[in-house]
């Protein structure tokens, strides 16, 4: 007897999200990436389109990270001041899809960079590289909210993905992307109703869904991440049975989380037990992403240039098609 | 030890207490109500006084503000005298006369119902005048003999029973009457007593009393069972409120013997307040009355037969007794005839009480066709939803935030309390309307609702409940507690305060709608019924009668249904109690309704929790519930 799958069947797809433009568009970038529209659970080709493959990121910062691990000295060091030749070296050498620029400079008790300052990195890096482009605040309000309406004047045309908006301060960065023509992270903190709440609000200043992306907050491994996956199956199972308010592609900060970790960072010479420090914090970077994967996660923003390597491969593995219907 | 005096003015009242006791409790000695919220916890802030004169020694200021604290406020609940005193109570930390609800056509937006329909008029009580015949040596069984039979000649019943107190008096007053008498008969569930003999045929009728204990208000009917006439009305403010706001607090308190007893001694006495002033008005002897129903919370009743609630508060929440079987009012000290009977309508479960089967028996909805939500919206909010072949109930714990409570200018429904309001979408002035037209001293439920949909309207708070800081006008400011929005500037309001809304109340009012609707949602999805297959929503409740259903829909309390199947039904626990005095029957159908109606018990499984939290929005995360909301925000964009 033929061998019937059972398919579950949805009653809706994930909204598709379009980063970046090109000259035709009204932009500079050299092609545009296109998140989500998903018709079913992750990777399950053979219930649903899996239209677009999840894409990998990776996080520069407009300041040198002087906490980072030494590990990643050898790939960054030479760059790391000069935020357009770091984006340059990230898609070209490290082949990330596109570019997550973190202004961490812009922080009062760091840099204190100001508004203008930080246009012009923006700039700089538009000019630098051709994949679409990130841009997240230093996460002081205050601040961003000078700052992300500069960059977002700054850029307009190029179809940026702007953040973070959050439930507490939505408003100016929404407008910003609404009059400059940007895409919006909507950051809520791993609650689904607060996620919703903040999508709706946003789409009620007249922000369409589909310049919407969700970040529902995630944890590394070991710290976490179930959290993390458990909100965002949630909100992809609301996607897919219809709920138009958390059907938006997910992004989350990989990279920037598990490196905060002990595990990621601690020295061979402290824990022997836990073997070279390097390769452990790839793959505690690597092993948080694809369980993300797993969970319907459509941007992952990795800072390992190998991790994000093994991610490229592990979503090309995962998307290759799988059917029963022979 | 010596007994310290504490002079309370404005009133001139005075109290002689024990050293160490709280200038609370001797408020209470002396007869002053003062405003306490959270039952002389110290958290609530309600309590201020001003020692005019004397020390007390202050345990803790709890949450009162810097000003306050200048300008030589304590909290009473939290101060102890050591010494005489003289106290100054201000205006707003007293417990004013309360607008209880009393169906006044011109406040209520209530429909004129035929809400007795459909049964005979058979009053529980009433006297039944008789001529025995004489006895003679040949015609010789015993007075009560005599008597049973020319009863049952006169009425239909089975066994008739007799006090021992009554029947002392039975010979000479057959005997005094030349063999007429007035017999006055009580009959619960088919059995005939008789509670009450006069010799001769008497002119007077038989009185009774429907009686609805509310966590907040007592509500009294007496009634002329004769002709079934309602002779007066009388409502105010449950005495039990000094122990503490809401149930919880109360159970709390009466978990002894001794707090038992306070709030047991507190609301009999406002009932008997009631009495008072009713029978006076009418010139009704207390020895008239003759019966009283009444209904009330599980946790009322409880404390009114002076039964421990003590195990409705911990899981698994059983309550005493669900059933309690009817009473002589000289066990409770009820100020009627010693030997009147007061019967109590049966609970559903400890958080849905008589009050809730009163309700459902005269909404009629257990012998409707069509689908009926009956929502009572009290310090709880508590729904039955059902019609002739099933009735479901719940209840959610909405809190006190419609009743006041948590609200910083939150306040019953009195007088200056701010009713409606009205607020320019430009300039965001303010007007507002109060009770008794009066000068604002707060705000009341339907306030705080009207509040909130304007609010949102104007866009002076987001979906979120967020105060929306960046609009121009001096009225958004930041105070003590964070941002906050002035309604009523102080030069106008009773206490010369602003009158404001901050951004916890709002959350507090979201909570609130929340549970309701949340309960709800949770009652149809566990009969698996869609919102419009509800064909009539009737709503009861101390707040309930002056809310606007537009707002209530906009800001998502009540479900999004059309206007026209809102039905307002005014207090329904007094009326179910009235109509089962007047009808035997309706008093056999809420015995009945109380073990029909099935209890959903919302604390079990995450569904409660779910929709909770979908709903701590305006009006729903999921907008697709409320479609004429969207419509309406729709217009207002174009």
């Amino acid at each position: 007897m033929a061998f019937n799958a059972v398919k579950e069947k949805y009653r809706s797809k994930v909204g598709e999200v379009v980063l970046g433009a090109t000259k035709e568009q009204g932009g500079t970038r050299a092609y545009t990436i296109t998140v989500g529209g998903e018709a079913a659970l992750p990777f399950l080709h053979f219930e649903g389109d899996i239209p677009n493959r999840p894409v990998v990121a990776l996080e520069i910062w407009d300041v040198e990270p002087t906490d980072w691990n030494d590990c990643f000295k050898p790939f960054y060091a030479d760059v790391w001041n000069d935020p357009a030749a770091w984006a340059k070296k990230c898609v070209e050498e490290f082949g990330a899809d596109l570019i997550v620029l973190r202004f961490k400079g812009a922080d009062p008790d760091i840099k204190d960079a100001s508004p203008e300052d930080c246009a012009k990195v923006v700039k700089d890096v538009l000019a630098a590289v051709g994949c679409p482009l990130v841009v997240i605040g230093c996460g002081k309000p205050e601040k961003d909210n000078l700052v992300l309406p500069l960059v977002a004047e700054t850029a307009a045309g190029e179809n940026l993905l702007l953040g973070v908006a959050e439930q507490d301060n939505y408003k100016s960065l929404t407008a910003a992307c609404m009059v400059h023509k940007h895409n919006i992270i909507a950051q809520s903190p791993i609650d689904i109703n607060i996620c919703k709440q903040l999508n709706i609000l946003i789409t009620d200043m007249n922000l369409p869904a589909n310049r919407i992306v969700i970040d529902p907050t995630i944890a590394a491994l070991g710290y976490g991440v179930e959290y993390g996956y458990s909100i965002m199956e949630r909100a992809r199972n609301g996607a897919l049975q219809g709920d138009n308010m958390l059907g938006m592609p997910m992004i989350g900060n990989v990279g920037f989380e598990v490196w905060r970790t002990k595990e990621a960072n601690a020295s061979a010479a402290d824990f022997p037990a836990w073997g070279e420090q390097e390769t452990r914090g790839i793959l505690w970077e690597a092993t948080t992403a694809m369980a993300l994967l797993q969970a319907g996660i459509d941007v992952v923003v990795m800072r390992h240039p190998k991790a994000a390597t093994l991610i490229k491969q592990n979503i090309e593995e995962l998307m290759v098609k799988t059917s029963f219907d022979e | 030890m010596e007994k310290v005096s504490v002079l309370f003015f404005p009133d001139n009242l005075i109290a002689h207490v024990e050293p160490g006791t709280s200038l609370l409790r001797a408020a209470t000695l002396a007869g002053v109500e003062l405003k306490s919220n959270c039952g002389g916890d110290g958290t609530c802030g309600r309590c201020l006084v001003k020692v005019k004169d004397g020390r007390v020694n202050v345990k803790s200021t709890g949450s009162i503000s810097q000003r306050a604290k200048q300008a030589g406020l304590v909290l009473a609940c939290q101060s102890t005298v050591n010494d005489n005193v003289v106290i100054d109570i201000p205006k707003d930390s007293r417990l004013d006369e309360h607008q209880v609800l009393l169906e006044e056509k011109d406040i209520l937006m209530e429909r004129d119902e035929d809400l007795a329909a459909g049964y005979d008029f058979k009053p529980l009580c009433r006297k039944v005048k008789l001529t025995l015949s004489e006895p003679s040596l040949t015609e010789n069984v015993s007075d009560l003999n005599r008597l049973q039979a020319a009863l049952r000649n006169e009425m239909e019943c089975g066994d008739i029973h007799i006090g021992l107190h009554t029947l002392r008096g039975l010979a000479d007053t057959l005997r005094t009457g030349d063999w007429r008498v007035t017999v006055t008969v009580t009959q619960l569930n088919g059995c005939a007593d008789i509670v009450h003999l006069e010799p001769g045929h008497a002119e007077k009728p038989s009185y009774g009393l429907a009686i609805d204990i509310g966590t907040t208000t007592v509500v009294v009917y007496l009634l002329d069972l004769e002709s079934g006439m309602t002779l007066g009305k009388k409502g105010t403010y449950n005495k039990q409120a000094r122990y503490g706001d809401d149930v919880i607090t109360r159970m709390i308190h009466a978990s002894d013997d001794s707090g038992l007893n306070d709030l047991h001694l507190a609301v009999v006495n406002t009932i008997n307040q009631l009495i008072d002033e009713l029978l006076s008005q009418s010139h009704v002897s207390e020895d008239d009355v003759h019966i009283a129903v009444v209904a009330g919370n599980t946790t009322m009743t409880h404390l009114f037969l002076g039964l421990t609630p003590k195990y409705i508060r911990l899981e698994p929440y059983i309550p005493l007794a669900s059933v309690t079987p009817p009473v002589k009012a000289e066990e409770l000290g009820l100020k009627i005839n010693p030997s009147a009977y007061v019967a109590c309508f049966p609970s559903v479960a400890s958080y849905v009480g008589g009050d809730i089967v009163s309700g459902t028996l005269i909404t009629n909805m257990a012998k409707a066709e069509e689908i009926v939500l009956f929502i009572d919206i009290g310090t709880n909010g508590e729904m039955v939803l059902g019609n002739q072949d099933w009735l479901v109930s719940v209840s959610c714990s909405a809190g006190p935030a419609f009743e006041g409570g948590g609200i910083t200018f939150g306040m019953r429904a009195m007088k200056g309390a701010i009713e409606y309001v009205r607020i320019d979408s430009e300039t965001f002035e303010v007007e507002v309307s109060t009770i008794g037209k009066s000068r604002a001293m707060g705000i009341c439920g339907s306030g705080l609702i009207d509040c909130l949909a304007k609010f949102r309207d104007v866009g002076i708070i987001d979906r979120a409940g967020k105060l929306q800081t960046d609009i121009n006008t001096p009225r958004m400011r930041e105070g003590d507690d964070g941002w906050e929005f002035v309604l009523v500037w102080g030069d106008v309001t009773e206490c010369g305060k602003d009158i404001i809304i901050t951004e916890n109340d709002i959350k507090n009012l979201l909570r609130a709608k929340g549970a309701v609707y949340a309960g709800i949602r949770s009652m149809l999805k566990a009969v698996q019924l869609e919102e419009e297959m509800i064909d009539k929503v009737l709503i009861a409740g101390g707040f309930g009668n002056y809310i606007n259903i537009r707002d209530a829909i906009t800001i998502g309390l009540f479900p999004d249904l059309p206007p026209e199947k809102y039905v307002f039904i005014g207090n329904s626990s007094v009326k179910g109690a009235r109509l089962a005095l007047l009808s035997q029957d309706a008093y056999r159908e809420a015995q009945e309704l109380g073990k029909k109606m099935t209890y959903l018990e919302l604390s079990v499984g995450n569904d409660f929790m779910d929709e909770f939290v979908s709903a701590l929005f305006l009006p729903h995360t999921d907008m697709s519930l409320f479609p004429s909301v969207v419509a309406n925000n729709d217009q207002k964009g174009e």
